[in-house]
């Protein structure tokens, strides 16, 4: 049985604690009586996934078995989640490929013709063929790319339709070719409480006009947190965009769950507890240091970018959305959760290279303010780990780097609206509209490989319920003129930043450092 | 007796070599070699050609493991950086089971690089290509050379067809896929000629199938005539193993396999040639493992 996850207090005997700082780690001690939250260890995963997988699709949950779903003459659409997940992307084979594959050999068997594969991207960017060809493997990509295998595009006029509005006149779109198919198999992954469920389809093949009814500050300030679908305004209103769609077309959902083994053997000392570090783990460390300090970011980037995580699959279920749901979430709940009891003044994360949205990619200002304050902030159930006024402090480089292939939106947020507001509210109603709008931002996410105009919107509106709870924000490293222009404040070490979240907090806070990733679900009494 | 006597070694390798400078001296002096061929002695006869060799050191050990890793570290890099080829319909290659021959449109010397890229590692290994003998053969040591990189083999394509059709027969049946360009040439200008109907005569000989290839962008990049290559895109679309239908001729069936490369130049995917989803993924199904019985 693997280790559940703990909380360490500081004492003179524990050892630094390893920060992530984008594209480099740091070792910082923490003051005498500072916790330190750290995940559970990964589970087993499960010894043999296919077999696995063809148990959940011939005993599906509140469903019918797959094989008798399929049949000659059928439209048939697998729609599946895209590179925004896991992080970082999974060594081949991505559990993805195995299920899909399974699904295919089904449906070969059945006799269906008119299969077609669409990767439910929704505003994320088109991924490229080599990124599309990890996901879904050799064999798939070279039987299907590019006319039955291709990628969901939000801005197409001719191939998404409009389905109708729920009780809560929330629009629904579709992509048409899943609309008009007798069976759409979904195939997700959940790495977080966040994913699947009804969110896959209300998301993945919708568009702008559908996803702004929950991707907005409004829903996402009244989200406590988005980590926790229960308690989470973005999932209830997803859950209805769901219902409205599984009312209009059959859906087969397939979800899985991998465990939290993020990071493969070179870079084990970023998995283990600090107390656990070998000799080898220490000296991994020490060269890692001594190369993220001198390399030059573009080289460090690489580096990062190429590992691939050796996540196991955990479980696989499937049948009818909400009964598979319960299980995935349960899944993923047993393998991140960790009991921490009460809240403190000051939290601390080390923001790491990648988020969801920079595969790839630089993590630029806003993406930095997403991964570490929407993201990893709202890593909680129940309450924050950080009190109400608290201090959040953070760690990363934060420099003024962007992908202009990527994000070329973000760079008009960043220079335009971010030099005139940083209020949330003020910016939803002044200029969301526009960016969504442009042509030529909708010309770079339909045609190259950008996120969509309204995107780095949602990045920003992702972290308003943690720059609405904390009484102030610290970026450790950052460049000063960057943090000051995401509304933040910058120190240049950690002690400095203590020194100034005193100010706030006043003398002796307490100080709770969660030590992600691997990623972890505080539940907080 | 002294080393330097009338019957010692030395004198005796001196007269030796006296000997064999007479004997050229004579022969030169015979056949005329510092002037004309004399008007007057008869027309030369024919002449019995030797059998032409089908370099069969280039596909044994240790040339295959050495054109491997000539492949590989640079043929095959040097391929993709210079036209990043797109490949359609690779799992047709992937799982073979028998020999085949492949069949393409030729219109550049990039065309061999191509195929070879575009198929799987182990179709590739055991793949030789026909090279027309008048052209790469001429001179031996290039033959030799372009033999040792891409497995070629001398392919006659201005007589003696039975004899080079027998030893590509017997190529096929000896287990190795054959990589044919059946227009027999280069095309001038881009567009593909008609097909001889060696291609047939083979499918018809040996029962391997055709797996017919279409290269797009190729001439772009070394048209006929240019030394040097340019960058450029390439596509290279793989279509399904065709075989003769029973009591198909040699030239219904070569004629057939030309419209299918003629086919796989159209634009949309054509499930008639590179077959449905349902008959590509069955081709691209892992071979299982199979252990021999104790």
């Amino acid at each position: 049985m693997p280790r559940p996850g703990a909380v360490i207090e500081v004492d003179r005997n524990t050892p630094p604690v390893l920060f992530h700082f984008g594209e480099g780690v740091r070792l910082e001690k923490l003051p005498l009586g500072s916790r330190v939250v750290y995940p559970p260890d990964p589970f087993e995963p499960i010894a043999h996934p296919e077999r696995a997988i063809k148990r959940a699709l011939a005993k599906p949950i509140d469903d019918d078995p797959l094989k008798s779903l399929l049949r000659r003459g059928m439209k048939l659409t697998i729609a599946f989640d895209d590179l925004s997940l896991p992080l970082p992307p999974m060594a081949a084979p991505d559990v993805r490929q195995l299920v899909m594959e399974e699904v295919i050999d089904m449906a070969a068997e059945a006799g269906v013709e008119d299969l077609h594969l669409i990767a439910a991207l929704g505003l994320h960017r088109r991924m490229t063929e080599d990124e599309i060809r990890h996901i879904v493997g050799e064999r798939i990509f070279t039987t299907f790319w590019p006319d039955r295998l291709y990628q969901h595009d939000g801005e197409d006029p001719d191939n998404n339709v409009y389905i109708g509005k729920t009780a809560e006149g929330e629009d629904v779109t579709l992509h048409k070719r899943a609309a008009e198919s007798d069976l759409v198999i979904y195939v997700n992954l959940t790495l977080v409480p966040m994913d699947g469920g009804h969110k896959s389809m209300a998301t993945g093949l919708a568009t702008y006009r559908s996803i702004r009814h929950h991707h907005n500050v409004k829903t996402l300030l009244a989200s406590r947190s988005y980590m926790n679908p229960p308690d989470s305004a973005l999932h209830h209103s997803c859950i209805r965009q769901g219902q409205l769609i599984e009312d209009t077309v059959r859906v087969f959902h397939i979800e899985t769950t991998v465990n939290n083994h993020a990071f493969p053997a070179i870079a084990n000392f970023m998995q283990k507890r600090e107390t656990d570090w070998t000799a080898q783990d220490q000296a991994m460390f020490l060269a890692m240091k001594q190369m993220t300090d001198i390399a030059p970011p573009a080289f460090k980037r690489n580096i990062f970018h190429a590992m691939r995580a050796p996540y196991g699959l955990t479980s696989v279920q499937a049948g009818q959305v909400d009964a598979v749901h319960d299980k995935t979430l349960e899944a993923v709940r047993n393998q991140l959760t960790v009991h921490v009891e009460g809240q403190t003044d000051i939290v601390t994360i080390g923001v790491p290279y990648l988020g969801p949205y920079n595969v790839n990619a630089p993590m630029n200002p806003i993406l930095v303010m997403c991964m570490g304050i929407g993201y990893l902030f709202n890593f909680y159930r129940n309450k924050p780990v950080l009190r109400e006024g608290g201090v959040l402090i953070l760690t990363h480089p934060c420099r003024y780097e962007f992908d202009a292939v990527q994000h070329p939106s973000y760079i008009d947020y960043y220079d335009e609206v971010l030099a005139d507001t940083t209020d949330v509210v003020e910016i939803e109603k002044k200029y969301e509209k526009r960016f969504a709008e442009d042509p030529w931002f909708r010309q770079l996410y339909r045609k190259s490989h950008a996120y969509h105009g309204a995107h780095p919107f949602y990045a920003h509106y992702w972290a308003a319920h943690a720059i609405q709870h904390a009484g102030d924000i610290i970026i450790v490293g950052g460049e000063r003129e960057v943090v000051h222009r995401l509304g933040f404040k910058c120190a240049t070490t950690l002690e400095d930043a203590f020194e100034m979240a005193e100010q706030t907090v006043g003398r002796y806070p307490s100080v709770t450092h969660l030590r992600m990733p691997p990623i972890m679900l505080c539940d907080v009494e | 007796m002294t080393w330097y006597s009338e019957t010692g070694p030395l004198t005796r390798l001196t007269g030796k070599l006296g000997g064999a400078a007479g004997d050229v001296m004579r022969v030169r002096r015979a056949w005329h070699w510092d002037g004309p061929r004399p008007h007057t002695w008869p027309e030369r006869g024919a002449v019995v050609p030797a059998p032409a060799s089908d370099l069969g050191w280039a596909r044994q050990e240790p040339v295959r493991t050495i054109r491997l890793l000539i492949q590989r570290g640079l043929l095959l890099p040097f391929t993709e950086v210079m036209a990043h080829p797109k490949v359609e319909g690779r799992e047709w290659v992937r799982e073979l089971d028998r020999p085949v021959i492949f069949a393409a449109n030729h219109s550049s010397h990039a065309d061999t690089s191509l195929i070879l890229h575009a198929l799987t590692d182990r179709a590739r290994e055991r793949t030789v290509v026909a090279a027309a003998a008048d052209y790469w053969f001429k001179r031996p040591l290039l033959g030799n050379i372009v033999s040792l990189f891409l497995n070629t083999f001398p392919f006659s394509r201005t007589g003696g067809a039975q004899a080079q059709l027998h030893s590509s027969s017997n190529l096929l049946k000896s287990g190795w896929n054959l990589v044919l360009f059946p227009e027999g040439s280069r095309s001038v200008d881009g567009r593909m000629g008609e097909f001889k109907p060696g291609v047939g005569h083979l499918a018809n000989e040996t029962g391997a199938p055709v797996v017919p290839l279409h290269i797009r962008g190729s001439y772009q990049i070394m048209p006929r005539g240019q030394k040097l290559p340019l960058p450029g895109p390439v596509r290279v679309r793989i279509g399904k193993p065709m075989t003769p239908a029973p009591k198909e001729g040699s030239r219904e069936f070569t004629a057939r396999v030309e419209r299918a490369v003629r086919t796989l130049a159209a634009e949309p995917i054509q499930p008639d040639i590179q077959g449905t989803w349902v008959e590509r993924w069955r081709a691209g199904k892992p071979r299982e493992l199979r252990y021999e019985a104790d």
